[in-house]
């Protein structure tokens, strides 16, 4: 890609060297214009990073052959960005002055990649979330994402509700999150796109299909790996937000590493609180007539607010270490909740709440002039999670309560305490055989125990025993191996990967069907299953390139989806793994530096779905559901126009359908669409960025998103009465049916400014600014048009 | 009370009672505030098929409304269906088709009337919400046009009287009293609830069960009674005073409440009821089917059938009374609950024909076994034919059989090869 950057230097001098030495070292020194060395200066090519010494000189092994971005800056002064090229067996060596004088304004072309791009156009074929680009936005993380091509997240409320990926018609289990590509599992609800702010991240990468080898894990259709914000050398960023529905966010990151660069320590703290009260079309039962009567209620109970905090310790660039990371990580988070599963009944005092404290260790090292790479990760924790439901009494829509006999508001009263202790291990390492050629290897391993207590909670029937104090086991271990290669000068990019998946489990069967337990209720699961994925990119031209990518794979069950959660989620021992074949088939070009377009295609045939389903009152049980084939494909564009204005949109539409039912009574679900899926969804959006607009120094950017959500269908519907026209996207379905999710349109506009001393940043935005009715589960309502204040700082 | 219609011109005829219910017969199904009977001759039939689509707790499933009695293969799930929640089952009354569920939302605990027109289209009409934490809301029964009764969770020791000609809850009868006369002090009795489980009406009164239950949790009232007799108080329906409370002695509980009410009327007007026995997992065990007699208000000492003679860990869980015969399913193999049980899913419930004045039991002939009926009734009458409800766990057969009294067999009428499986089939009369 091609852009142009505006910067402030007064002085630029850069000199290649290209010599002919057998080793590959990129070298080099940053001063400013009085030629004093700039001991803190960061330099960052490509994936590569590291800080100046004290005389300025810096150097970086190992950097890949190609075009890479040069990013150097200091604090003080203005950050300087080119591209660089390296040669295969090849050194580079660098001088870098930065000024920190803004006399002469200059242009500068840059062609190169930033990491960012970087990951976009690597054999596996990932959407990346660029969050660092917009981290001044009053924006949250869950509406960044389903911009995002071929992503839907799906909410069931507003700021905090717990947010589901679907990618390729996947969501649920069969999507895994990381963070830094950690499985994030042990971290509960305490470290997501809901609640998590962009300045938290650098970037987030949705991978649809294949998953890069060193994501250990079974997941299925698709990976969100969260990427931290890295930062050198100290700064210190704050912001805070403010919003309707009495909606505050607030965070402070900063860091600090000792010129000597042995030493960096810093901390992350994060608050959300938003009371959530925004109107709901209900049903509000008339206390005479017992009618059901809809109107616009306000939410009274149905707030969220939690606090997330990490401070850690790095000891790095020594001899045994480049870097250790040492990390506790905690958090608290409270959730009101205002109803049930579906909008039915109104709820004044159900609670949920979750904590946890992580100590976390990260060792990383390269070793044989860094051809061997080693990244470890350990964390241990204990999750709690409660669940309160208690009250003598119930409330209705109008917020007024009336008292009971019998305890809590929901079928469930609860005062429950669940401990999930959880052991992580992530072991990789990767070794670049020739510079053409690297294998990675990658192990998960996760061990984690469960039990708890709640007073009102199921009893073994005839005992007192609390089931919840029965203990339950899962271990799960990922073996990952993938062998890299590139070809043709580096245009032939291919991945050959082999996972291998070993699963161990133990628990008890009857926990809510039982009249005692005995030794023939405890099971014992075991399982162990191969996978193999091949991914390919071809780069055609420099601005152009081709990518495909084969998997067959498994989703092992999770331990809730066999042994249940033992209050309402119920066990099933006959699961079995989900096993999906997927391919996938991508183009991208880029027309002359302002025009990007990409399509993808992709083609998966999924057995054994696992899904909750509800049983008998109030029970439900995971179980192997439906077989689903189909392909889909997704459009992407991006076009740069008179010099300030950008135009974006993107398009997926999704075949997915079910197949192989033999039961004869269902066999008409044959071919019919994957229920409760969206099966077409676009976007669009235009930004535009203005300098000197108030200011000498001042950014202006003004940007309006649209979002398109065709219309679904809760439940199956035959394949004959789907809507007709140009990929059934005319009209409706020929149903007499109110299970039919209609079209929804979002419309988002908003601003950020940027003060001329660079510092401040002020971000506005309009969410659902039509103020038209949302639903991303069936008649769960999204806030209507609300506003968003946010104000950054940083130093 | 759940008379169809056919059986109930019967009921006119041999018995002569209820004279003011009688007019329902003849009500057109509509929302018309003020029902007016209908000349026969005026009228356009209507034959509404209700099927569920996945054996799940939000039961959905379709209802479709043909001109003529089903035949051959149909489908349920075209473009004229009602697609919606709460198909499992329903409790038609006269031309009325009410369900124990919402249609539009999952899990909604209540009563709704289905609305019917002359071009077949079926709508979901007005509902009266109830308290959806506890099973047995929207349990009712129909008094005639203009009066019913049902329960609330949220007042379990009241009975609320409702119009289902506006489908409005017009008040309630508070029975705390008359709950408290026994097991006051019990501290095992956890929950009561009156009406909650079962609700008819005969001769003027109306029957309703006692809860006396051990837990008051998410299943509470169900398959936990304090008691092993099951208590019924008798209300005057004219004063709304209680009368007096009588028992089924020795059976644990009584009817599952799931749309299926579990009791019937003969044709002479004797009432019989289904028990299901003491097991605490609903596997029977005592499991019976009792009688009031058309002009008493006790239970018949002198009658009852006893599953533990019949099957050894069978249960009752249906019942159709004719003409002194008792049309009804009985399992073949002892009946196991739980998702994994074979007690809803498995081919163990064959039909009997039983003579209720010997006791003898006749399996019908040409029918399979089947699943269980569950929310859905195991026979119904249409047309002055009696109707099986056929559906196997392969589901080869998915429909109804029409039984020949006369050979005590059956033969396939109508299977459904689309939209799911059969839960229900009714003959409404629209008004022209």
């Amino acid at each position: 890609m091609r852009y142009k950057i505006y910067m402030l230097s007064a002085l630029l001098f850069l000199s290649k060297f290209m010599l002919a030495q057998t080793t590959d070292v990129l070298t080099g020194y940053v001063h400013n214009e009085d030629g004093i060395p700039l001991g803190d200066a960061t330099v960052q090519i490509g994936n590569y990073g590291t800080t100046a010494l004290s005389n300025g000189y810096f150097s970086l092994k190992n950097i890949p052959t190609g075009k890479h971005l040069l990013v150097v800056s200091a604090v003080g002064y203005a950050a300087f960005q080119d591209t660089i090229v390296k040669l295969a067996h090849e050194n580079l060596a660098l001088q870098i002055r930065l000024s920190k004088d803004d006399k002469v304004l200059q242009e500068v072309t840059v062609v190169g990649k930033s990491e960012t791009q970087q990951v976009r156009e690597q054999a596996i074929r990932a959407v990346v979330v660029d969050t660092r680009a917009v981290s001044t936005r009053a924006t949250t993380l869950t509406d960044l994402m389903n911009r995002s091509t071929g992503v839907r997240i799906r909410q069931n409320g507003g700021l905090g509700s717990r947010p589901e990926i679907s990618i390729n018609g996947f969501q649920g289990k069969a999507i895994k999150y990381f963070k830094d590509g950690i499985p994030l599992d042990y971290m509960g609800d305490g470290y997501n796109i809901a609640s998590l702010p962009l300045e938290a991240l650098e970037r987030i990468e949705v991978f649809k299909g294949v998953l890069p080898v060193s994501l250990g894990a079974d997941a299925l259709g698709g990976a969100v790996n969260l990427v931290t914000a890295r930062r050198r050398g100290s700064h210190m960023h704050a912001f805070y937000e403010i919003g309707s529905f009495n909606t505050h966010r607030a965070g402070v990151t900063a860091t600090h590493e000792t010129k000597n660069q042995k030493w960096s320590y810093g901390t992350e703290l994060f608050f959300n609180h938003s009371d959530n009260d925004y109107d709901a079309f209900v049903g509000v039962r008339n206390p005479n007539t017992a009618n059901l009567e809809y109107r616009d209620m306000r939410l009274f109970h149905n707030a969220f607010q939690s606090y997330y905090g990490e401070a850690y310790v790095n000891l790095q660039n020594r001899n045994w270490v480049d870097e250790l990371r040492l990390s506790l990580t905690a958090f608290a988070l409270e959730r009101e909740q205002q109803h049930p599963a579906l909008m039915t009944d109104a709820y004044g005092a159900v609670l949920g709440k979750q904590q946890t404290v992580v100590p976390s260790l990260r060792y990383k090292k390269k070793l044989l002039d860094g051809k061997l790479s080693i990244d470890q990760f350990a964390a241990y924790n204990n999750l709690q999670t409660r669940r309160i439901d208690t009250l003598m009494g119930r409330y209705d829509w109008y917020g007024e309560f009336t008292p009971k006999t019998t305890p809590g508001e929901s079928r469930l009263p609860s005062l429950s305490k669940i401990h999930e202790r959880q052991v992580i291990l992530r072991t990789n390492i990767g070794y670049q055989i020739n510079p053409t050629t690297s294998l990675d290897f990658n192990y998960v391993f996760t061990d984690a125990n469960r039990d708890g207590e709640d007073p009102y909670g199921q009893r073994l029937a005839g005992t007192d025993i609390d089931v919840l104090s029965l203990t339950s086991t899962y271990q799960k271990q990922v073996f990952g191996l993938s062998l890299d290669k590139y070809w043709m000068d580096e245009k032939l990019h291919n991945q050959l990967m082999a996972k291998f998946y070993r699963y161990s489990a133990s628990g008890i069967q009857n926990t809510w069907f039982s009249t005692s337990v005995t030794d023939a209720d405890k099971r014992q699961q075991s399982g162990n299953y191969w996978g193999v994925a091949e991914a390919l990119r071809y780069r055609i031209t420099p601005s152009s390139f081709v990518r495909g990518s084969l998997e067959y794979t498994y989703r092992l069950p999770e331990r809730e989806e066999l042994f249940g959660n033992n209050i309402f989620i119920v066990p099933n021992f006959e699961l079995n793994p989900e096993k999906s074949f997927n391919a996938s088939l991508g183009y991208q070009q880029t027309f002359d530096g302002n025009f990007t377009v990409e399509a993808n295609g992709f083609y998966r045939r999924t057995k054994g779905l696992i899904l909750l389903v509800p049983i008998q009152a109030p029970n439900a049980q995971y179980q192997n559901q439906e077989h689903v084939k189909g392909f889909g494909f997704d459009l992407d564009m991006r076009y740069r126009f008179a010099t300030h204005y950008t135009l974006s949109g993107n398009a997926t539409w999704q075949n997915l359908r079910l197949f192989g039912i033999t039961h004869e009574t269902d066999q008409w679900k044959n071919d019919a669409r994957l229920r409760n899926t969206p099966y077409f969804f676009a976007n669009a959006g235009i930004q535009s960025d203005y300098d000197a607009v108030f200011a000498h120094e001042d950014n202006l950017k003004v940007f309006v998103n649209y979002n398109f959500l065709r219309e679904f269908y809760l439940e199956t519907i035959r394949k004959d009465l789907e809507p007709g026209g140009f990929l059934g996207l005319s009209g409706q379905a020929n149903i007499n049916s109110n299970l039919r999710i209609p079209d929804q349109h979002l419309l988002n506009a908003g601003f950020t400014y940027k003060v001329s001393s660079g510092r401040i940043n002020l971000g506005a935005e309009v969410r659902n600014l039509l103020d038209k009715d949302l639903y991303d589960y069936y008649r769960i309502q999204r806030p209507g048009r609300s506003f968003h204040l946010k104000v950054s700082y940083g130093l | 009370m759940n008379i169809n219609l056919e059986k109930m011109k019967t009921l006119k005829l041999k018995a002569g009672i209820l004279a003011l219910a009688m007019g329902m017969l003849f009500v057109g199904c509509s929302d018309n505030d003020d029902p007016q009977p209908d000349p026969d001759d005026n009228q356009e039939s209507k034959y509404v098929l209700i099927t569920m689509s996945s054996n799940v707790l939000e039961k959905p499933g379709y209802a479709t409304a043909f001109d003529e009695l089903p035949s051959g293969n149909i489908a349920n799930n075209g473009s004229n269906a009602l697609q919606g929640f709460g198909f499992g089952g329903w409790r038609p009354y006269g031309n009325w088709l009410f369900k124990m569920f919402a249609t539009e939302t999952p899990n909604t605990l209540g009563i709704e009337r289905l609305e019917v027109n002359a071009n077949g289209d079926v709508t979901s009409g007005q509902f009266i919400a109830g308290d959806n934490t506890t099973n047995g809301t929207g349990n009712f029964v129909i008094v005639d046009e203009n009066k019913g009764y049902y329960w609330d969770g949220a007042s379990p020791l009241k009975i609320q009287i409702f119009n289902p000609t506006t489908m409005s809850r017009t008040g309630d009868i508070d029975l705390a009293d008359v709950v408290n006369q026994r097991g006051a002090d019990e501290a095992e009795i956890l929950y009561r609830a009156i009406g909650q489980k079962f609700l008819a009406v005969k001769g003027g009164k109306l029957f309703a069960n006692i809860t006396y239950a051990t837990t008051n949790g998410t299943q509470k009232g169900f398959w936990d009674d304090f008691y092993d007799d099951v208590y019924i108080a008798v209300i005057d329906i004219a004063s709304g005073t209680h009368d007096k409370t009588i028992k089924i002695e020795d059976t644990g509980a009584i009817a599952y409440i799931n749309d299926n009410n579990m009791y019937d009327f003969d044709t002479n007007g004797d009432l019989y009821i289904v028990t299901q026995g003491v097991h605490p997992r609903g596997e029977g065990g005592k499991s019976k089917i009792v009688r009031i007699k058309a002009n008493e208000t006790d239970i018949d000492p002198e009658w009852n059938l006893n599953m533990d003679d019949i099957m050894d860990g069978g249960k009752f869980v249906s019942v159709f009374a004719k003409d002194g015969k008792i049309i009804t399913v009985i399992p073949k193999e002892r009946i196991v609950g739980g998702p994994t049980g074979n007690i809803n899913f498995e081919d163990i419930w064959e039909f009997y024909s039983i003579d209720i004045a010997s006791k003898e039991r006749t399996k019908i002939n040409g029918v399979p076994a089947v699943t269980n009926p569950g929310a859905a009734y195991g026979a119904i009458e249409i047309d002055d034919k009696i109707l099986l409800r056929v559906t196997t766990k392969d589901g080869s057969k998915n429909g109804y059989f029409e039984y020949n009294a006369s050979t005590n067999s059956a033969t396939e009428l109508f299977k459904v090869t689309s939209g799911g499986s059969v839960s229900g089939l009714h003959k409404v009369n629209i008004g022209n």
